[in-house]
């Protein structure tokens, strides 16, 4: 009776398991579940076309070339304006610097005198002036104008309006305005009311806002430069009945950021004198080696230095 | 007498114990059966429906993944149906989600359906689809990559090259340059997908596609960033109609769970570390109060807005 105590619940145990085990055993061999043979290894598409070295990389413009000022005009002087909230900051213009000084002249940083106008600009032979915030009073631009006209020569680089923000917890959007507009009217160009932006991989220097724009004329800005690269551009709108010349023209396909509106925008605009481009990046130490840059920024400068003031 | 009835009640208790025994192996193996039972019971092709929701991270795309690699090895299940709702999320789980789907659709009809909102890297994920069924409120398209780096970083980059000792010039530095090309190569091959498998319905030009607009249902369905409007069940029966091996409506559905979690939240502070409380998660990024560090720069394919102000130090999505 003992064994029966013991073999007969047994019994029940082991007809219980086999059958449960062998059931499952049987649905194992009915479906092989996830495993057989690997998954996807002779399909195509894993490592699809699109993703390939050659279908995404891109060659980024070469940082080379040089910063070259070929004159021999004697030892002449720029101003670099810093008197109208002017957006500069030193150091990213020290490669400028660096090749003005190189070639014997001088860089001054420093706010235009007008108390007596004609003589504290004669001294100069060339002024560069960058993203002013803030206006010129008549007198300033009665000044810049005489001075242009004795024969100084005036460079002024301008952006379009955009929004800046401030850094810090309070994340503020301020716009921003180039304020010499009243200035440059005077020599027929202003800034044109939008950013400017091309989608076009083949003509932009890796990212939209960073548009490429080419020679429209032969001049002596112009010499030796392919293309040039403006992060921020804006363009030149420039007054009927005027003698501005466009000399450098945004590449085909650009664009209005607001309003996406295609056609031919002037970025660098010459009224004899005065010379007007519709960006203040492409000076800065880390564009100004970018495409031909360095060429069009010499070609820049030399255009300064061939001014000539009278004292 | 008495000795009988204790014979008895011995023998009970061993069948009771012998039957509970075998009770709990059954439930232990339950799960195995039951899981081992093809979907739906009968012989009949089955169309899978996987759910997509939430950013396309790391876990919720490991998840479909997951599923999506199922489907592929059970020969039961012949068309799928990609429920989704994301509005994308990092590029590098994003273009893991597309490898996924990709490779399914290399097997087996892939049908999405668009249930509110496949953005950015949500867009990225069904861009391989035979088809894209909309409603005329889901947002598609957004093709396009940002990055989170905050402007400080590259401005400092002088100092933080001051902060370490470094192996080689470009060793820890970040340039406004070096993010822009990164940020074209992410972009040309986004790009590049879609255009590879939506280009015979694109009435957009690649450079429109690269705009990065998303654009409503109907939209969608008249540009070629879908396919046609309808609902999920529509999607079901699309799906199984381009399946070969199934005829008319012989076909069962299977619905799987989808591995992708509720997650409102999709932009986390690199660093930050998650406590998951009862019905939200805290990200928590620690003081540096110790050398730690964090991925410099994060690359996203993602449709919105950073849900807070990333100074702050606590994060929450309740």
């Amino acid at each position: 009776m003992t064994e029966g105590r013991i073999v007969k619940p047994l019994a029940v145990f082991i007809v219980v398991v086999v059958v449960l085990l062998g059931g499952i055993v049987l649905l194992a061999l009915a479906d092989p579940g996830s495993s057989g043979p690997p998954d996807g290894q002779s399909i195509d598409g894993q490592s699809p076309p699109q993703y390939q070295p050659g279908a995404v990389d891109m060659a980024s413009d070469p940082e080379d070339g040089k910063i070259q000022i070929d004159t021999d005009v004697g030892e002449k002087r720029i101003l670099i304006d810093t008197g109208h909230d002017n957006q500069l900051s030193k150091p990213s213009l020290e490669p400028m610097t660096e090749a003005v000084f190189d070639s014997g002249h001088t860089i001054e940083y420093g706010s235009l005198e007008v108390s007596d106008a004609e003589d504290s600009l004669g001294q100069y032979d060339g002024i560069l002036i960058i993203q002013p915030l803030t206006s010129y009073s008549p007198d300033e631009r009665d000044a810049l104008q005489e001075y242009t006209e004795s024969g100084g020569r005036v460079a002024v680089l301008a952006e379009p309006s955009q929004a800046r923000v401030s850094s810090g917890p309070e994340q503020t959007s301020t716009t921003v305005s180039f304020g010499a507009d009243t200035l440059t009217q005077r020599y027929g160009v202003r800034v044109g009311a939008e950013q400017l932006y091309n989608i076009d991989d083949d003509s932009n220097d890796n990212n939209f806002k960073s548009i490429y724009a080419s020679p429209s004329d032969g001049g002596e800005l112009t010499t030796g430069v392919e293309t040039i690269t403006l992060d921020t551009a804006g363009y030149a709108a420039i007054t009927a009945d005027t003698d501005a010349e466009t000399t450098f023209t945004a590449a085909a396909g650009t664009r209005t950021l607001d309003t996406r509106r295609t056609g031919t925008y002037p970025i660098v605009v010459r009224n004899d004198n005065m010379v007007f481009v519709a960006d203040s990046t492409f000076i800065t130490r880390s564009e100004v080696y970018d495409a031909d840059n360095e060429v069009f920024v010499s070609n820049l400068i030399e255009f300064l230095l061939n001014g000539d003031a009278s004292d | 007498m008495l000795g009988t009835n204790k014979q008895f009640s011995a023998m009970t208790a061993s069948y009771v114990i012998a039957i509970t025994v075998a009770l709990v192996i059954a439930v232990i193996f339950a799960p195995v059966v039951w899981n081992g039972v093809p979907s739906g019971g009968d012989d009949d092709p089955s169309v899978a429906v996987v759910d997509f929701r939430g950013g396309t991270t790391d876990a919720n795309v490991n998840g479909i993944k997951q599923d999506l690699r199922e489907i592929r090895a059970n020969d039961s299940i012949d068309a799928v149906v990609l429920r989704i709702d994301s509005s994308g999320g990092p590029v590098d789980s994003s273009e893991e989600l597309y490898l996924a789907v990709n490779r399914t659709t290399e097997e087996m009809p892939v049908v999405a359906y668009v249930e509110g909102t496949a953005a950015s890297g949500g867009y990225y994920g069904i861009a391989p689809a035979d088809e894209i069924v909309v409603k005329p409120s889901s947002n598609v398209g957004s093709i396009g990559v940002i990055v989170q780096a905050p402007l400080r970083l590259i401005e400092q980059a002088g100092q933080q090259s001051e902060a370490f000792v470094r192996s080689g010039p470009d060793k820890a530095q970040i340039s406004k340059d070096g993010l822009r090309e990164d940020i074209e190569v992410l972009q040309r091959s986004f790009v590049g997908t879609v255009m590879q498998h939506r280009s015979d319905e694109l009435s957009v030009t690649r450079a429109e596609v690269a705009n990065g607009d998303t654009y409503l249902g109907t939209q969608a369905v008249q540009n070629g960033f879908a396919d046609r409007i309808g609902d999920s069940e529509l999607a079901i029966e699309r799906a199984a109609a381009l399946a070969d091996s199934i005829e008319g409506d012989q076909y069962d559905v299977v619905y799987l769970g989808g591995g992708a979690a509720a997650f409102n939240a999709i932009i986390v502070p690199a660093g930050a570390t998650t406590v998951q409380g009862e019905n939200n998660v805290t990200y928590l990024v620690h003081p540096e109060d110790e050398t730690t560090f964090r991925e410099p720069v994060k690359y996203y394919a993602v449709w919105g807005v950073p849900t807070e102000d990333n100074n702050a130090t606590v994060i929450r999505n309740d």
